[in-house]
């Protein structure tokens, strides 16, 4: 019964969610909405997009740091400090111990789709007033920043 | 009864007067069947079936519009300067606009050519002519951006140009005025038909990078070339031009270059010349001519000036070239896409002769000449001819074909569009342009496989088709179905510049391979900064050069200090963005120069001498979000000599910024 | 004259002693066929037309002192001989205009001539050209009418008498 609910809840929901774009087809592959919504409620704090989980490793890699430094520093810099300061976009101290990494690196490489159905992004889009933008980077490149992340937060 | 008689008969003077004006014929008028609304409504979000690249003429760009919907999408700078986005502005397009003559920032675009393999649309890229300062350039697909300008030594205005072979192999540049050429340029006017020679030069292009050299020039004697089409399928190695003023006239062309009643088609056989190359029969000119070149992983155009040229002489090398004769001034010589047959538009003829290939190559074997023309052989017309089109209508221009065999002639003084069958010679119908007709366009109509559909017509004159804006009005194309037996207008639209000619290609041939970023880790500008931690600003002598970032929304540094009276100044500003559709744009108060636009992840430069001592503001210029109007900075000018040290910084009050 | 790119129409007036209209575009278009500019000075008939018509008028004016039916005859009789010959003139002019062409012109078409029709409509190439009497020319057609009602009617007057 409590299965039932749940699914008319969630055809509810998608039935408000907003017509997709047409042409969508030929847009990257994004998450579909349905799936999203799922995912929202099956996992409320790992955001949505193609990671789902992730294998962090002590002592903390080295190489993907240093790569995580200079994409921070071409992609991110510009709006994320390392302190707890916020700029454009919120600062980065602490990240890792507030987010689970794979909300963070959802949150890198599937913006969009975040901005417009995770509740802790739309948060911080409430916070900041400006669209986190899609800096157009590889789970790989997100993996590394998070690592990056890992150091800025005292971890060795 | 007297005052009847009278009245009875006054009454005949005014109905006669009435009934003999109502004789007086209508204005012709636009019939639109009810039908026409839906066959080019697109709806709000969906997509164009093709794209349409048309020339811009005296603006010197190449636009694009969607059919058929007639929507202008996007002009693309080549020959001019364009404020809009900065081309022709920033230090890094200067270079594009360099020639022979120095930087010359305007010129006239005639014809797009759209590059093609084994005779059918590839969507790689876009060739344009440059009609006045003789140029070709090349625009790529990806990116709708021009890629590269090759000037074209010897050449005296290149009208009958780009015209390209079926694998793209070749983009050919035939000149309009013939010239003097090399020790003899300096003579008299009057010793035209001594002195004068024509040239087509032969662009080969580079199957994977399509770039640009010019292989080989034919000398050929003085006359004007008008337009060209290459072979395809049988004839493919063949090339053909329409020639006028063989008069050999250089005063009055009007009348003195109107007087033959026929004139040329030019075949050539370039294959042979290509033969005689590999021979070493050519001969190297001396000649000076640029060739600039756009590299899209620096974002900077540079231009060499070249200085050789091999040219080889068809009036020696008898089996190069061959004149058929055609009446009268032709303009289109258009090859079907069978490669059998070539349409040759005499503009002052009364008929349209078709020709066959295969009689072509028969009279060639035979020799069936009639004579020769300054050293040329020419073919006698009945030996070439397959048939003559008679009483198409007045004034043929340009003609091109649909996937069923039937061909499309354009004619200007008759103001109409004329169907008729390529092989039985018929005409199939006729419908009326508002007004004049130049060029006319189906998509895929130069190649071996038309895609049909539609026809365009781009209109000399638009007099009274839109709501009137003075004495400059917009120019104007049309739109009309060939998909039945009768051709039907569509839709009006403007354009903007003159329509020349113009392509259309199937949009599934290019929209999936567009270019939506560039990536920044790719980006090798000299003067990049990938990202803030690389921005600075540095002082070479009295040059300053501003390593800018741009992201949404601030600019960094945005505070400068320490430039003088006297420096120049260069903001290379880098777009940080990674995200398709965010550019963000720059510009300086008092800066005699454009804004720039900069796309994501791309480097670009604004020139700035500051010209008073003060501060002066700079901002984004492109709307990029809610936080735009923010997006602004200021550089603070100090009097020459002055002590105020060179310090830069951004935003944020706490970090002092003086590094 | 009309034409596909003229929807609007091209107009040329011809007047006791001038030209009006679009009498230098109509030229511009027709040098390429070879026809002679249009000017003033193409038509001698300018110069004496006033005074004919003048003399036209004071026949008329002594048609209405004299009040006798044979000065009506003779003064029908005047405006119809300076009709017909009206016509004539013009028809000569055009003959001219449309034949005497210019063997450069860039345009030649086997066989083909421009003479702009006397009254009515021709189509001439890509023009739909159209000849008639204006203002002027009706007044002379309205008197002219008039004249022969007021002959029949004094005819029949006096015949009843």
């Amino acid at each position: 019964m409590k299965g039932i609910y749940r699914i008319a809840c969630v055809a509810l929901l998608w039935s408000c969610s907003p017509d997709k774009p047409v042409n969508q087809e030929q847009l990257p592959e994004q998450e579909s909405g349905k799936s999203a919504v799922e995912e929202v409620i099956a996992n409320p704090t790992k955001g949505l997009g193609a990671v789902k989980s992730v294998t962090l490793k002590t002592p903390i890699e080295l190489d993907r740091v240093n790569r995580g430094l200079a994409i921070y520093e071409m992609k991110c810099a510009s709006c994320h400090k390392l302190t707890d300061q916020r700029v454009v976009g919120p600062g980065w101290k602490d990240i890792t111990k507030r987010r689970q990494p794979e909300w963070i690196m959802n949150m890198i490489t599937n913006v969009d789709v975040m901005l417009e159905k995770d509740p802790e992004a739309q948060k911080l889009l409430e916070l900041c007033l400006m669209r986190m933008p899609n800096q157009n980077m590889s789970i790989g490149d997100a993996r590394d920043v998070l690592e990056y992340m890992r150091q800025n937060d005292g971890e060795k | 009864m007297k005052k009847h008689i009278k009245s009875a008969l006054l009454l005949l003077v005014a109905v006669s007067a009435v009934t003999f004006y109502a004789c007086k014929p209508q204005g012709p008028q636009a019939a639109l069947t009810g039908d026409a609304a839906a066959k080019v409504y697109v709806a709000p979000g969906k997509y164009d079936e093709f794209y349409n690249f048309v020339s811009g003429g005296f603006n010197g760009q190449l636009s694009v519009y969607g059919i058929p919907s007639g929507r202008l999408f996007r002009i693309i700078p080549v020959f001019s300067q364009f404020a809009e986005n900065g081309y022709g502005y920033s230090e890094e397009s200067k270079p594009m606009l360099m020639t022979s003559h120095g930087f010359v920032p305007w010129d006239d675009l005639h014809h797009p050519a759209l590059s093609t393999t084994n005779g059918e649309h590839d969507g790689r890229w876009a060739f344009v002519n440059a009609n006045n300062t003789p140029r070709v350039a090349r625009v790529n697909l990806k990116t709708f951006r021009t890629e590269e300008i090759i000037e074209l030594p010897n050449s005296g205005g290149n009208h009958s140009s780009p015209f390209i072979t079926e694998n793209t192999e070749y983009v050919v540049a035939g000149t309009r005025f013939s010239v003097p050429m090399g020790d003899k340029s300096d003579v008299s006017i009057s010793t035209y038909k001594e002195n004068f020679k024509g040239t087509i030069s032969f662009i080969k292009v580079d199957p994977t990078t399509g770039k640009m050299n010019i292989n080989f020039q034919l000398k050929t004697p003085g006359v004007n070339f008008d337009l060209s089409r290459a072979g395809k399928g049988p004839s493919h190695g063949w090339f053909f031009f329409s020639c006028y003023n063989t008069e050999q006239a250089y005063t009055l062309l009007e009348v003195n270059a109107t007087q033959k009643d026929k004139d040329f088609i030019m075949a050539v056989n370039w294959k042979k010349a290509e033969e005689y190359i590999a021979q070493g029969k050519g001969e190297k000119a001396k000649v000076n001519y640029a060739h600039n070149v756009l590299d899209e992983s620096t974002h900077t155009a540079t231009s060499e000036m070249l200085k050789e040229v091999l040219q080889l002489d068809p009036t020696v090398l008898k089996d190069i070239i061959y004149f058929i004769p055609c009446p009268k001034s032709p303009h289109g010589c258009d090859t079907d896409p069978t490669g059998e047959y070539i349409v040759a538009s005499g503009k002052l003829a009364a008929i349209i002769p078709v020709f066959s290939f295969t009689k072509i190559q028969a009279a060639i074997a035979a020799k069936d000449f009639e004579g020769e023309f300054a050293g040329i052989p020419v073919i006698k017309y009945e030996s070439a001819l397959h048939g003559e089109v008679k009483k198409p209508g007045l004034g043929p221009l340009h003609t091109e074909f649909d996937e069923k065999g039937n061909a499309y002639t354009s004619f200007f003084v008759s103001s109409e569009i004329v169907k008729w069958n390529v092989k039985s010679l018929q005409v199939l119908d006729r419908v009326a342009t508002y007004y004049s007709i130049g060029h006319l366009c189906v998509p895929g109509g130069p190649t071996r496989k038309p895609h049909g559909k539609y026809v365009i017509a781009y209109n000399k004159i638009t007099k009274d088709r839109y709501l009137p804006t003075g004495p400059e009005l917009t120019q104007s194309a049309q739109l009309y179905d060939i998909s039945g037996d009768k051709m039907q207008l569509l839709l009006d639209f403007p354009t903007t510049g003159e329509p020349h000619y113009a392509e259309a290609i199937p949009a599934n041939l290019i929209a999936p391979n567009s270019t939506k970023i560039y990536k920044i880790e790719d980006n090798r500008h000299p003067y990049v900064a990938k990202g803030e931690k690389e921005t600075k600003v540095e002082r070479k002598g009295k040059e300053v050069h501003v390593y800018m970032t741009a992201i949404r929304s601030h600019l960094t540094p945005d505070n400068i200090e320490g430039i003088k009276l006297g420096d120049v100044v260069y903001f290379h500003v880098t777009n940080l963005e990674q995200d398709w559709d965010v550019p963000h744009g720059f510009a300086v108060k008092g800066a005699a120069n454009a804004e720039i636009l900069i796309m994501p992840g791309e480097t670009q430069t604004l020139k700035w001498i500051p010209d008073e001592v003060g501060v002066v503001p700079f901002y984004c210029t492109d709307f990029c979000s809610a936080l735009h109007q923010e997006m602004q900075g200021y550089a603070r000018v100090s009097p020459a000599g002055s002590p105020v040290p060179l310090k830069f910084s951004t935003g944020v009050v706490e970090e002092t910024g003086s590094k | 004259m009309w034409a596909p790119q003229y929807p609007e129409g091209l107009e040329m007036k011809i007047w006791i002693n001038t030209l009006s209209g679009d009498v230098k575009t109509i030229s511009a278009l027709n040098h390429y066929i070879g026809m002679k500019t249009i000017e003033v000075s193409m038509f001698p008939e300018f110069k004496y037309m006033i005074y004919l018509v003048g003399i036209m008028i004071g026949i008329g004016a002594l048609t209405a002192i004299i009040n006798k039916r044979w000065m009506l005859m003779i003064y029908l009789s005047t405006i119809l001989l300076a009709g017909i010959g009206a016509l004539i003139d013009f028809y000569l002019w055009g003959y001219d205009y449309g034949h005497n062409l210019n063997p450069e012109a860039p345009i030649k078409i086997e066989g083909m001539s421009y003479q702009p029709p006397l009254i009515g409509t021709k189509v001439l190439l890509n023009f739909t050209a159209f000849s008639g009497p204006d203002i002027g020319g009706w007044i002379f057609i309205g008197v002219g009418i008039l004249l022969f009602a007021l002959l029949i009617y004094e005819w029949k007057a006096n015949k009843i008498k």
